[in-house]
């Protein structure tokens, strides 16, 4: 087999001199012994370094004797086959395979790697030693991070607000929405138009004005009439100013007391005395003894009640009925036609249906049963009706009238035509009927009266006789039940857990004119101001409402207010 | 004392930390805002607009950090101040955040504002422990000097291999190749010797040559690393003079193996120092770029 080794010497600047030798053998070998076919003197190369055997035409077998293994087209190996072109680098030396020149089997080419090649090829295979030389970076990476958050978070949910049908199209998509700028959860019923951002932030870059609210709350109440108290304030609260919405499901009804108590501070000399409410900062440690509806009534007879100072002296309930709570409530139980009964509170007081407070007392199902207004003795199971002074007159003429007129009265002083027994189908003159219902008349007004100022409706009522014709008697007007804090929201309904006598004290009370209202000093042995620690923190709005003017409406005083601010002749 | 960046001008910055802390504390806890904490109040805006400005602020620390001739404060001090300062950052965001956190912009540029300061603690540790650890290390050589010496002794060795059998410079020569120091990232950091790989390489070939019957295969042991490798040969068939040779051959190996350990290990120091800025960087950006973003919306719906 014959071999070219064509060797490459550079002499200086682009010479180029080729040397060529013929080697017969099947192997070519390589190292840095005198006796190899290509003698490389370079301590870097083993005596025998590695073999190259032709293994066909343009086929070579090139093969490392040396456990350090050989350099074949930049990468290390123990024996590997190539074809022309494949280049071995031992040191300094490159050995290049070849076409099978013409006349010859096989061809190398050996030259040696410039000192420039040489360090750039060390500088290749060198590794990384500092982090910047690897695919590490800072720059690309930042600019990177900025323009995606600036874009996802930024740019996208502000197209979603000026597109609507961005608006519809994102929330399917798996990038952030409109919701990602909010800042907190919206209130509940707010949730139904939350996903347009515009139904209150109306245009960018300014408060949510009060208009946006109205147009649902158009009816909300205004808390007090500005001009009245001389509080222009009223009127330019915003919403906002106390309604924050991103806070949560709950967070929109704030219940700080201090949004109250900074302007309930000195309200009476302030309104110049047209407010009289008293200063309050914390319903523990600074609020005023409650003021209650104490009932009264006009001349007229119109219900009336008195707002009264608790604990002012002397101060009695004014019912309008007599009743010991006492006498009723005693643990013995009271006498009563079906025997001893023992009555509860709840035997007269039941909630209303909306548990906040009781409804009235009823005289039919709660006092008949022993308070029976019965009136004749001989027949014991008539009463006259309860409550309807006309109807009792007219029960009483009705009966006495059909009395007299079938006769056998058992009464010494009446007539005798009342007196006699009538047969059957007996018709009574002209002159004995009018002396008949003469009497029944007469013993109709009697039993009235006894009724009336005796035996029945006084034991309960004051009874004063009637001031006109067909009025013969007047009843004073009674109320038991009903709202009592006409300023407060006090309901029953949250205080089912305690028991009737922790705030009424009945057991005890041997007139209705006892007040058995508690004071605040009854509520705060449970309830606190905000900050209490040991007691339940109540707030004003646990109690008070704001919106709660029964005359101005919120959104026309605001109107009114910002009217006034506009110079004149500027369209608003 | 040494004056490291953490106790410059007499903690100067830890002290303006402490006090900024505790106003904030202060104004937090006596703050009664109407509804509840949050971003929204005065002292939130406050506390906002102090944090902006320091997170803006901090990012000027790169600019500081490349302007050399700059005058204002040294480097130290600024740095001492961006540790401290940035630590007291987490603070002023959370007071003024109020605490309120959601699936939204707002907390993901405090999310990622916590993620840069911690980020930033590492380097803070890496500061303090490994220039330290470099130095003893280095034992008062640079890695220059190190790689250096490593290819002064690798000539030696093939020199001194050459004149006691083939079979050992070719060894010599392999145990050469498998010095590379340095690579990937990982690599870097955990101070990975490839030459287990060429080891593998090795003994894979050598039990080849085993089948084959090949000279080389009398190397009795497979595992061979260099040392065994000579030790073995020495153990055979070496005569006193070879022996002589082959005893200084170990003892320059053994300083090579050292001192490639050395450098793997400085490599690591360093890359260690550096890998954090490569998070503590770019994280920065993405929160400069949520910072403005909260900032304009917040007024955007006001």
């Amino acid at each position: 087999m014959r071999w070219l080794i064509r060797r490459v010497t550079r002499k200086g600047k682009g010479n180029v001199a080729y040397e060529e030798d013929i080697h017969y053998g099947d192997v070519l070998s390589v190292g840095r012994g005198s006796d190899q076919a290509i003698f490389i003197p370079d301590l870097r190369v083993a005596l025998e370094h590695a073999r190259i055997t032709a293994v066909g035409v343009g086929r070579y077998k090139i093969e490392s004797l040396i456990l350090a293994g050989i350099r074949v087209n930049g990468d290390i190996t123990y024996a590997t086959t190539a074809g022309p072109g494949a280049a071995v680098e031992i040191g300094t030396t490159r050995i290049q395979m070849l076409e099978p020149p013409a006349d010859f089997d096989a061809g190398v080419e050996v030259s040696s790697i410039d000192k420039a090649e040489q360090k750039a090829v060390a500088e290749a295979a060198a590794k990384p030693t500092m982090l910047a030389q690897t695919w590490l970076a800072r720059r690309g990476p930042a600019w990177l991070a900025f323009s995606l958050i600036a874009i996802l978070f930024f740019a996208v949910p502000l197209g979603a607000h000026f597109s609507s049908s961005w608006r519809g199209t994102l929330p399917g998509l798996p990038i952030p929405s409109q919701d990602a700028w909010q800042s907190g959860k919206l209130q509940d019923a707010h949730h139904f138009f939350g996903s347009d951002c515009t139904q209150c932030h109306e245009k960018p870059f300014r408060w949510v004005r009060d208009e946006a609210c109205a147009e649902c709350h158009a009816a909300t109440p205004a808390h007090a009439d500005p001009v009245k108290f001389n509080l222009p304030e009223l009127g330019n609260a915003r919403c906002a100013h106390c309604h924050r919405d991103h806070n949560g499901a709950d967070g929109l009804i704030v219940r700080d007391q201090i949004l109250c108590s900074e302007c309930h501070q000195g309200l009476k000399e302030r309104t110049g005395g047209s407010s009289l409410l008293g200063n309050v900062s914390d319903f523990g440690l600074d609020h005023p003894q409650f003021k209650v509806d104490l009932p009264a009534w006009t001349a007229d007879g119109k219900y009336a009640p008195v707002r009264t100072l608790l604990g002012t002296p002397g101060l009695q309930e004014r019912s309008g009925l007599k009743f010991p709570h006492a006498a009723h409530v005693d643990p013995k139980g009271v006498k009563s036609p079906n025997g001893n009964k023992v009555l509860e509170c709840d035997s007269c007081h039941r909630a209303d249906a909306g548990g906040a407070g009781m409804q009235p007392v009823e005289f039919d199902t709660m006092c008949q049963e022993c308070h029976a207004l019965t009136f004749d003795v001989t027949e014991p199971e008539r009463q006259v009706p309860h409550a309807k002074v006309p109807e009792i007159i007219f029960t009483l003429d009705e009966f006495y009238a059909r009395r007299a007129l079938e006769g056998g009265v058992r009464d010494v002083t009446s007539p005798a035509i009342v007196q006699q027994r009538r047969r059957p189908g007996q018709a009574l003159t002209r002159q004995e009927q009018f002396e008949a219902l003469a009497w029944a008349r007469e013993k109709s007004r009697q039993v009235a009266e006894t009724l009336f100022t005796g035996s029945a409706c006084t034991v309960c009522h004051a009874v004063s006789p009637g001031r006109e014709a067909g009025d013969p008697w007047r009843v004073a007007p009674v109320r038991v039940a009903g709202q009592w804090y006409g300023k407060a929201s006090f309901t029953h309904a949250s205080h089912t857990t305690m028991v009737c006598a922790d705030c009424h004290d009945a057991s005890t009370s041997k007139a209705s004119a006892d007040l058995l209202i508690p004071g605040i000093a009854n509520c705060q042995q449970c309830h606190g101001g905000e900050h209490a620690k040991d007691k339940v923190p109540t707030t004003c709005i646990g109690c008070h409402g704001y919106h709660e003017s029964d005359q101005l409406i919120l959104a026309e005083l605001q109107q009114r207010a910002k009217a006034a601010a506009q110079p004149p002749g500027v369209a608003p | 004392m040494h004056d490291s960046f953490l106790t410059h001008a007499r903690k100067r910055w830890l002290w303006a930390s402490l006090v900024l802390l505790s106003g904030a504390l202060l104004a937090y806890a006596w703050h009664d805002p109407i509804g509840p904490a949050n971003g929204g109040t005065w002292l939130g805006y406050t506390l906002g607009t102090i944090g902006a400005l320091l997170i803006v602020w901090l990012m000027l620390f790169g600019v500081r950090k490349r302007t050399y001739a700059n005058r204002v404060g040294s480097l130290r001090g600024w740095l001492s101040a961006h540790v401290y300062l940035g630590t007291a950052l987490i603070l002023v965001a959370l007071l003024h955040s109020g605490f309120q956190f959601g699936w939204n912009l707002h907390t993901l540029a405090l999310v990622l504002m916590l993620l840069v300061i911690f980020s930033g603690f590492f380097g803070v540790f890496a500061y303090l422990r490994y220039p330290a650890l470099m130095t003893r290390n280095r034992d008062s050589a640079s890695r220059q000097a190190m790689l250096e010496e490593i290819a002064d002794i690798d000539q030696n060795a093939l020199a001194l291999a050459d004149g006691i059998d083939r079979r050992i410079h070719a060894i010599v020569l392999r145990s050469i190749e498998n010095t590379r120091l340095g690579g990937g990232v990982w690599a870097q950091l955990t101070a990975h010797d490839s030459s287990d790989l060429a080891l593998a390489q090795a003994r894979q070939m050598l039990e080849k040559r085993e089948v084959e019957g090949n000279d080389a295969a009398k190397l009795s042991t497979r595992e061979m690393p260099t040392m065994f490798a000579m030790v073995d040969f020495l153990a055979g068939n070496a005569d006193d003079k070879q022996s002589e040779a082959l005893r200084k051959l170990i003892d320059l190996l053994s300083r090579k193996k050292s001192l490639a350990g050395r450098v793997a290990r400085d490599i690591q120091l360093q890359s260690l120092m550096e890998i954090w800025l490569y998070f503590h960087v770019p994280l920065s950006f993405a929160l400069l770029a949520a910072l403005s973003a909260h900032i304009i919306v917040v007024f955007f719906y006001w």
